[in-house]
């Protein structure tokens, strides 16, 4: 093989990785490394070291050990504070890969997370239950409240054709304005200006665990969304529902033609999303927090779209991508502490995954073109091989 | 004489990976004469034409246009060479009118107000009325294309490359759209555009055109050049021979039709589509065991609605479908299929397979639901896959990976057999197949025609739609003629000719 | 009365000039849901041009808002390079693009204001104070009986919107590159075969919304909120998306959707007022126009006729 054809044929290694059978985890770090690049490269206009940048982060969410800390605080108690932020992440973010899965665009994951949230607060926060009674009920009443409003979008997508994007947009802002509408009314702290706390046994938390000689706050949440996460991936890839809610999603009118009842699918599919938007709702407001700021939709209900998309649409791959944008937006008021720079840049660094996230089928298909016409120019030269060959031999015989 | 010719492409070659579409071709045109290109589906007369209309580059070969050498890098320079191109599929815009699509990228320009520039849409519709006139192809500028029959669409086409200049007009199985009427309408224009000095090449499957329009003939096979023709002194089976490359058998052999009970019965059906309107209208038909019930018609004219309507795709306004006695009509599409429907639908790849789903799971569409191929509501993927190892055997489904393979990366004839083999192996009482053999080959043909045989010798009710009169005529046993929604005639095929047929087809009403 | 006109107004006409953004990236065959990000990523341009100006020309000088809405107009031609690259070049999910945009708008301008306003002022805060436009009053028309809310405490930008408005209506309906915009939008396959690029055109038009949207960006900025700070992501990015489905992708309807969302909030607002209630509530009648779209939405949704090929990515090669 002469250079020239090299440069044409060759396909390297790099190609075959992102186009071969490992694709769907490498192009997720592929455009994760190319992000961080991209994030570190912003850190140093801004005269900052990145490395110092990153690793701040990972110490701010207790990953990595900080130079001091505070009275009665340790790793420990960062790390389950991270926890804490994690659990609402990953939440949301199955949340919004059910209905992706089933081919529809949950926005309206901010909306859900609070107006659930909220309902279980003035429901069960505000009431005198013990521990055992309203730990579950808040739960209840979260994943109820999310998966109602969920089947109310999938309904009207269903059955007028509303553009789902749209319609948990409008939902997100009516939602916006009516609890913070009550809150204002009947349940603002007057100081705080944000909403009375839920109480301490409804609170998806259990305060004051003693872990190496310091008092950790352990949130329950994470447990109950690393379990949904691997019930998901069994639901989608063993389970009849699982297989329809994909057929859906991919082409509903194959599968109204393979027998499926794409309606009822459907509902379903918002109901399920929103009832994970509720979960992570309860577990960010009673479970992180335990008040709501009112008028002020979670920036979270945003981010999960980026944890989806990065983990490509798989529940598993949504731990992971769930992980790493929760180091940046939880460790992101140490960063600002400790290098000076404004913690928006947690934002914009989870923006800046999440348009590398949308690239990445793009990164595949160059991947794939480069191996297809590398192979496809070794046929034909192949071919030409043959038939110039095929022509000496027929001459030959003459 | 070497410029008697104003086409000359000479040894032309084009691979694709995996396969060679024009081997070493060479082909000359005059000018003034219908030309005609005839070869069987992936013959490579498309290919070869991409390549003259610029959409394709050789791999060798070279063309010559009028004695100078040419080298086209997009469709755009052949167009600016005078080539036109009329495709198989209309590239028109709906809501624009006939002007409109007519003058689109070369438009009359005037300046509004003195110094806006704009389009002058009095000059195009006055421009497309002068040339619609001079080459006799009546059409009304302002019209709106979407309103259009398909016809007249493409007059539309013809136009917009009249409009262009262009002296060479290429067609692309112009008559695959058209009832038997207006193919003797296009043939007529085509005449009419050679006597006014136009080239015309036409690319197409059907013998008797070529005999009735043009005046010299090639015939490709697999690729390769194997003669070109005189066409008023060549017979038409040895045409044929040529296409196929083998000796054809152009009759199916079908043993006598033992009815049985009646299947299904469809009673005073009315099926409206999204605007309200009737695409059927007042329906009545009925289909027993061992019977071949065959719809004839042109595209567009009621029958894949009325498929879809029995088969619970879509639903019915008025009447009712019954199988083996039960009232089906408003049953799930599911219940259907466990009632004994099954249906291979005219649109493949956007509703009979999931194309990004692999093959096994797209053979298991059927029964995946039911034990064993899930307890509980849990896949059983090992059982799911031996079952599709099974039909990817006996029915030759050819894939890269077997039954994992990912359906997109499969060819349509292997796609449309899976399809079959899924459909088939259901053992149903009623089969629908609509146009079953639709971009096939031949020897592909006859295998499906032979499976369609089968299932009506095992006692199965078979509704067959076909656009293609010969298929209709090879296989009924009871003709049923469709036109604008209404079944406007219904006979044991025995007792028509394909003339009929293809009279009431045009919509002509019964006398008696 | 005539303030629930005057107010609509004010709020319709920023509202409209983004609707006609969006009509002209999904009229060329690409889903537009990122208005929002358009429109708040040109304010944040404009607005930052503003604060830049304001000592130097004084903070009164009305030119500042004219330098500020042209700048608002080449940020949102800038930023919606961005969807335009992914949708068109980079094929991605135009819905998954529209998202992405929206929320990376968000973060940068959020970020890079409080940069911004640590360089200019020395505190990081996530506003720039901008003040509200003038308004004006014809003299002579203003008078006149029944109308005369029309042309009493105008925003100049409004007639501005108007000129731009009709603009864009000509080079969509009357010129050659508003033809293939179109026909791009229903079958690509018809302008590639006439010689027409079909990308080119479609990255175009979407450029040409991201600068419209932009002007409806600033506008807000102006008038609502007098200031540019995250809470310009208040959906109505979203509502001039509403309005495009209502308005059938067709500039006129759309004007009077757009009217019919300023009214309501409007009148809401001032019935609000006239009923005494407390501010708190002004909350529930601010909720009036999304409410309103959701019910415009299941009504008009099943009805309406988008552009055909409105989300497909083009490929010349497919056939």
């Amino acid at each position: 093989m002469t250079d020239a054809e090299k440069k044409i044929g060759g396909a390297g290694w790099f190609q075959r990785l992102l186009d071969g059978r490992w694709s769907h985890i490498a192009v997720p770090v592929f455009c994760v490394l190319l992000s961080l690049l991209v994030s570190g490269v912003l850190l140093v206009v801004l005269g900052k070291d990145p490395f110092v940048g990153f690793y701040s982060f990972l110490q701010g969410s207790g990953l990595a050990p900080k130079g001091s800390y505070g009275g009665g605080s340790g790793i420990q108690s960062d790390f389950f504070t991270f926890l804490g932020y994690l659990a609402p992440m990953l939440l949301a973010s199955l949340g919004f890969v059910v209905g992706f899965r089933a081919g529809l665009f949950n926005i309206g994951i901010s909306g859900q997370m609070v107006a659930s949230a909220f309902t279980a607060t003035v429901l069960v926060g505000y009431s005198d239950l013990p521990a055992v009674l309203s730990k579950p009920l808040v739960i209840i009443i979260g994943a109820v409240v999310g998966a109602l409003l969920g089947a109310f979008v999938g309904f009207l997508k269903y059955r007028f054709n509303v553009h789902e994007v749209v319609s948990t947009i409008m939902i997100n802002y009516i939602l916006n304005y009516i609890v913070g509408f009550f809150i204002n009314m009947y349940f603002v702290n007057g100081l705080t200006r944000s909403s009375l706390p839920c109480s301490t046994d409804a609170a998806l938390m259990i305060y004051n665990v003693q872990i190496g000689g310091i008092s950790c706050t352990i949130p329950l949440g994470i447990f109950l969304a690393v379990a949904l996460a691997f019930f998901l991936d069994w639901l989608f890839k063993r389970t009849v529902v699982g297989f329809e809610l994909k057929a859906v999603g991919q082409n509903p009118k194959a599968a109204k033609y393979a027998g499926i009842n794409v309606g009822k699918r459907l509902i379903q599919a918002m109901a399920l999303s929103g009832a994970l938007a509720g979960l992570a709702g309860v577990a960010y407001y009673c479970g992180y927090y335990t008040t709501i700021v009112p008028k002020t939709l979670p920036q979270m209900g945003y981010d999960c779209i980026a944890v989806a998309l990065l983990g490509n649409g798989n529940p598993i791959g949504s731990i992971f991508a769930s992980i790493l944008v929760s180091v940046f937006q939880n460790g992101s008021n140490f960063m600002s502490s400790t290098l000076g720079v404004q913690k928006e840049i947690a934002s914009l660094i989870v923006g800046i995954m999440l348009l590398f996230s949308a690239c990445g089928g793009y990164f595949r298909f160059l991947a794939h073109r480069k191996v297809q016409r590398a192979e496809d120019s070794k046929i034909k030269a192949k071919a030409k091989a043959e038939a110039a060959a095929e022509g000496m031999t027929g001459e030959g015989e003459k | 004489m070497q410029d008697d010719y104003i086409i000359d492409m000479r040894h032309i070659t084009k691979r694709f990976p995996g396969i060679v579409a024009n081997d070493d071709v060479t082909l000359r045109v005059k000018k003034g004469e219908v030309f005609a290109l005839l070869g069987e589906n992936g013959a490579g007369k498309s290919t070869l034409m991409s390549v003259l209309f610029g959409m394709y580059q050789p791999d060798a070969g070279k063309i010559y246009l009028r004695g100078e050498e040419v080298k086209f890098d997009s469709s755009d320079d052949a167009v600016a060479a005078g080539i036109g191109m009329v495709h198989q599929h209309f590239k028109l815009v709906d809501n624009f009118t006939v002007a409109e699509n007519i003058v689109m990228g070369v438009e009359p320009k005037k300046r509004l107000a003195g110094f806006l520039p704009c389009v002058d849409i009095k000059e195009a519709n006055k421009r497309v009325k002068d040339i619609s006139e001079q080459y006799g192809l009546a059409v009304n500028p302002t019209d709106m294309v979407g309103d259009l029959a398909v016809s007249q669409r493409q007059r539309v086409e013809i136009l917009k490359m009249l409009y262009r200049n262009a002296e060479i007009l290429i067609f692309d199985e112009p008559t695959a759209v058209l009832t038997p009427k207006e193919i003797e309408f296009l043939l007529d224009i085509i005449r009419g555009l050679r006597d006014q000095g136009k080239t015309i090449i036409l690319i197409t499957h059907k013998i008797e055109e070529i005999k009735k329009v043009a005046d010299r003939c090639a015939i490709l096979c697999r690729g390769k050049l194997v003669d070109v023709l005189d066409v008023a002194s060549t017979s038409v089976q040895h045409m044929a021979n040529l296409m196929v490359g083998r000796e054809v058998k152009l009759e199916t052999t079908k043993g006598e039709p033992h009815f049985g009970k009646e299947v299904l019965k469809v009673d005073h059906l009315t099926v409206r589509n999204a605007d309200k309107f009737e695409v059927v209208q007042d329906v009545s038909l009925s289909i027993h065991e061992g019977e071949i019930f065959a719809v004839a018609g042109v595209a567009g004219n009621g029958q894949g609605e009325l498929a879809n309507t029995i088969a619970g795709m879509q639903d019915a306004y008025k009447g009712t479908v019954t199988l083996d006695g039960k009232d089906i009509t408003s049953e799930t599409v599911r219940n259907r299929v466990e009632d004994g429907v099954a249906y291979i639908p005219e649109d493949r790849q956007g509703m009979g397979v999931f194309m990004n789903l692999p093959l096994d799971e797209n053979l298991a569409l059927r029964r995946y639901y039911k034990e064993p191929f899930s307890k509980g509501g849990v896949l059983d993927h090992a059982k799911i896959r031996e079952f599709a190892d099974d039909l990817i055997e006996r029915y030759d489904i050819r894939s890269g990976q077997g039954g994992r393979t990912i359906t997109r990366s499969m060819s349509g004839g292997n796609q449309q057999k899976a399809i079959v083999a899924r459909e088939i192996e259901q053992h149903a009482r009623l089969l629908i197949f609509v146009q079953p053999t639709r971009g096939m080959d031949m020897g592909a043909i006859e295998h499906i025609h032979d499976q369609i045989i089968a299932e009506r010798d095992r006692g199965a009710a078979v509704l067959l739609i076909s656009l293609e009169l010969d298929e209709v005529m090879q296989l009924a046993d009871t003709i049923g003629v469709i036109y604008n929604g209404k079944l406007l005639k219904t006979a044991p095929a025995s007792t028509m000719t394909s003339q009929e047929v293809g009279r009431y087809m045009m919509g002509v009403a019964d006398n008696d | 009365m005539d303030t629930v006109f005057i107010d609509g107004l004010a709020f319709a006409a920023p509202l409209f000039i983004m609707a006609i953004g969006g009509i002209y990236s999904e009229k060329s065959g690409v889903t537009n849901l990122a208005v929002e990000g358009f429109q708040g990523f040109g304010a944040f341009i404009g607005s930052l041009v503003a604060v830049i100006l304001m000592p130097q020309m004084g903070s009164d000088n009305q030119m500042v808002i004219v330098v500020a809405m042209l700048a608002s107009m080449i940020g949102g031609a800038v930023y919606s390079l961005l969807h335009a690259f992914l949708c068109v070049r980079f094929r991605a999910n135009q819905v998954i693009s529209g998202v992405v945009v929206n929320i990376l708008a968000a973060a940068l301008t959020t970020f890079f204001t409080s940069v911004a306003n640590q360089a200019l002022t020395g505190a990081a805060s996530n506003k720039f104070v901008l003040g509200v436009s003038d308004q004006v009053t014809v003299p002579v028309l203003s008078q006149i009986p029944v109308l005369g809310w029309f042309f009493t405490d105008m925003y100049p930008y409004e007639w501005f919107i108007a000129v731009v408005a009709i603009a864009a209506w000509y080079l969509m309906y009357k010129t050659s590159f508003g033809m293939r915009l179109r026909a791009c939008g229903e079958n690509p396959q018809a302008v590639d075969a006439t010689g027409g690029d079909v990308n080119k055109t479609r990255f175009i038009s979407v450029v040409i919304s991201g600068a419209l949207c932009g002007i409806g960006g600033i506008c807000y900025a102006y008038s609502i909120s007098a200031n540019f700070s995250p809470s310009i992501y208040m959906g109505f990015g979203y509502l001039a998306i509403a309005a495009m489905i209502f308005g059938n992708w067709n500039i006129p309807t759309t004007a009077a959707v757009c009217l019919v969302f300023g009214l309501a909030r409007s009148g809401g607002y001032q019935l609000c007022l006239s009923m005494g209630l407390s501010s708190n509530y002004s909350d529930l009648f601010l909720m009036l126009p999304y409410v309103l779209t959701m019910i415009l939405l299941v009504f008009f949704s099943g009805k309406n006729h988008p552009p055909k090929a409105a989300g497909v990515p083009y490929d010349a090669s497919d056939r």
